[in-house]
């Protein structure tokens, strides 16, 4: 029984990861910008739920629209005075420029909350669903996650504007000769992509400790994560993290956590070296 | 990526310096409006020379240095040598071959952990210690470079961000021999001078090597990878090769200098010697500089490594804002850093000897 508990604890941490993931995958896809500081928005978020929760006394649920809200707006003021200087420039300085970001806004944020480790103490028990004890965080949090994850997918399937964004993704100069307003679609997916890392980091500051730093971490898990699932498909990215997520923490069950750590990377260089045509796909 | 063309492009065939014929013909046919290659100053022939003469009253100071300054001075100087070091070998594949790398805090974490265990179990004299540590991160260079330069740009820059924190969680994980976590402790040194002159050498060394890729047929191989790496190819050349060249050379220096830095501070650990802030150090200078040259890494590394020991060296957390911002300020604003500056305003010519 607790191998299968190992597994379900889990998926349920995947679902967290396909959020953030597919935010990232998003942000590609819409204007082939990898963005290297999107660990950094995860952890923004999730600073934002810390101090709302700390400060405030908040319930933690009820900072989770804040943090997207507030990410997204940042996300949007963030493309329209830097990532935008970049578009159609090579994919290199756009690396440079997001890594850049990325050391900028780690550092920020450990002159404003030190390098301390901080966690949100919320729903700390477990519950037992068929015999299986669950912890109650993980569970609510993969909810919140399936909600968010399936929201992003309507909104990109069924509205005009989702339509909007995969024209955009698929040929950015043909949806602009129909008429697409690019620039806005720009905007509004590395929002958007900004509100989803923001989401999985608000979770995650309830499962596990935060901290500056925390953003590296993730940053190759979304990356092994898009490795296994294949590009652009939403479906293959919320698969890619349920994998990595059950593989993390089985590696963490057997060996340690330390191991665990590195699945990522390893995923992510193996299939990169086998695979060396790239994991966004065809992006040419 | 235009500028580029006109580095490759800027020596006339005919060889003649300073006469205004070919950017008078450019302006007749009405298209140009700007000459695609300027003339080259005449003192641009003779700065071979000129790096010699100032190379070797550079050294001439430099080896006069210990008995006179402070040893708060003398780690100061040490460490402008070791940037300077990290930046021109980042700069080989980086800057010159367009293969951005973020992983070359991984090959100054293996050089130091490969030094630091030979110092620790009196295996070798120190300086056959340093070069061991080297030869070993050019040993890894070599193996993980042949699958991960198949990788294009992009991919191959992340896929160095998890080589090298895998080599983090490698070296943490593996206790029986590098004590994990723990780290290792060194004697400690009651005099520094020898791996201030050990460093000195190396920096000498990894300019020089710079200057001599950065100005041969090499070079212009590696720039045009950059450029268009199928052209390149399809042109006939080996870029295989060249890419591994450049990838080995580039982690050699990081190597030995991460073991020099190693017994100089007399103690490392996996999260000190790996950190990211390694690979930050080495690309802010090189870039704010100026990649693809040869004096761009250098000049970077001098004027940032000074301005932030003396400025903001209390707060490693500013630090890392200050670098930060400045990568974002480059890339946008002055993608060819200093050197580009200086060019534009006609203070430099577009050789390739710088």
């Amino acid at each position: 029984m607790t191998i299968l508990q190992v597994i379900v604890s889990g998926l349920l941490l995947g679902g967290v990861y396909a959020v953030f993931a597919a935010g990232l995958n998003l942000i590609f896809g819409v204007m082939r910008v990898i963005n290297l500081g999107h660990g950094e928005l995860m952890m923004l978020g999730a600073y934002i739920t810390f101090w709302l929760f700390t400060a405030f006394g908040l319930n933690p649920l009820l900072t989770i629209p804040l943090s997207l809200a507030i990410m997204f707006v940042f996300g949007v003021l963030l493309q329209a005075s830097v990532v935008e200087r970049v578009i159609g420039k090579p994919l290199l300085s756009s690396l440079l420029l997001t890594f850049g970001l990325s050391t900028l806004f780690q550092g920020v944020a450990l002159n404003l909350w030190t390098a301390n480790y901080r966690s949100v103490p919320y729903l700390t028990g477990s519950i037992s669903v068929f015999g299986l004890d669950l912890s109650q965080t993980r569970l609510v949090a993969f909810a919140i996650a399936l909600v968010v994850t399936g929201g992003t997918y309507l909104l990109l399937r069924a509205t005009r504007f989702g339509k909007a964004i995969r024209a955009t993704s698929q040929q950015a100069q043909m949806a602009q000769v129909c008429g697409i307003d690019v620039r806005r679609v720009r905007f509004a997916s590395f929002g958007l992509g900004s509100a989803m890392a923001a989401v999985s980091g608000s979770l995650i500051a309830m499962i596990f400790t935060i901290n500056p730093e925390m953003g590296r971490t993730f940053i190759s898990r979304a990356f092994a994560i898009i490795v296994l699932g294949g590009l652009g498909s939403f479906g293959g990215a919320f698969f890619g993290a349920l994998t990595l997520g059950v593989a993390e923490t089985l590696a963490a069950y057997y060996a340690d956590t330390q191991l665990a750590e590195g699945v990522a990377y390893a995923v992510l260089v193996l299939v990169l070296l086998i695979r060396p045509s790239g994991f966004f796909g065809a992006d040419e | 990526m235009s500028d580029h063309a006109e580095v490759i492009e800027q020596r006339p065939a005919t060889g003649t310096h300073g006469d205004g014929a070919r950017s008078t013909d450019a302006d007749d046919s009405g298209l140009t409006t700007r000459p695609v290659t300027a003339p080259l100053p005449a003192w641009e022939r003779h700065l071979p020379r000129i790096y010699l003469v100032t190379l070797a009253i550079v050294i001439v100071l430099l080896a006069f240095v210990p008995q006179r300054v402070s040893p708060y001075n003398l780690t100061l100087i040490l460490t402008v040598l070791l940037t300077i070091s990290l930046s021109t070998s980042w700069n080989i594949i980086s800057g010159f071959a367009g293969y951005t790398s973020f992983g070359h805090a991984g090959f100054f974490g293996i050089g130091s952990y490969v030094g630091a265990l030979l110092l620790f179990n009196e295996v070798m004299p120190w300086i056959l210690a340093m070069i061991v540590a080297g030869l070993s991160t050019a040993l890894v260079a070599l193996i993980i470079g042949y699958p991960a330069l198949r990788l294009r740009g992009p991919y191959f820059a992340i896929t160095m961000l998890g080589l090298s924190e895998i080599a983090r969680i490698v070296t943490t994980a593996w206790e029986s021999v590098t004590r994990g976590g723990i780290g290792v402790y060194l004697p400690i040194l009651r005099d520094s001078t020898p791996n201030y002159y050990a460093m000195l050498i190396v920096t000498v060394i990894a300019v020089v090597v710079s200057y001599f890729v950065g100005s041969s047929r090499f070079g212009l191989v590696l720039r045009s990878i950059r450029d268009d790496e199928v052209a390149a190819q399809s042109m006939g050349l080996d870029t295989t090769r060249a890419k591994l060249a450049a990838f080995t050379l580039s982690s050699f220096f990081p190597g030995i200098a991460g073991a020099i830095y190693a017994r100089h501070v007399g103690f490392i650990d996996p999260v000190t010697v790996f950190a990211v802030i390694w690979s930050i150090r080495a690309i802010t200078t090189a870039i704010l500089g100026g990649q693809g040259t040869f004096l761009g890494p250098i000049i970077g590394a001098i004027v940032l490594t000074l301005v932030s020991e003396t400025v903001w060296s209390s707060n490693p957390f500013l630090y890392q804002v200050i670098f930060g911002g400045l990568i974002v300020g480059v890339v946008l604003f002055l993608p060819g850093g200093l050197m580009e500056l200086m060019q534009r305003f006609g203070w430099l010519p577009r050789s390739r000897r710088l």
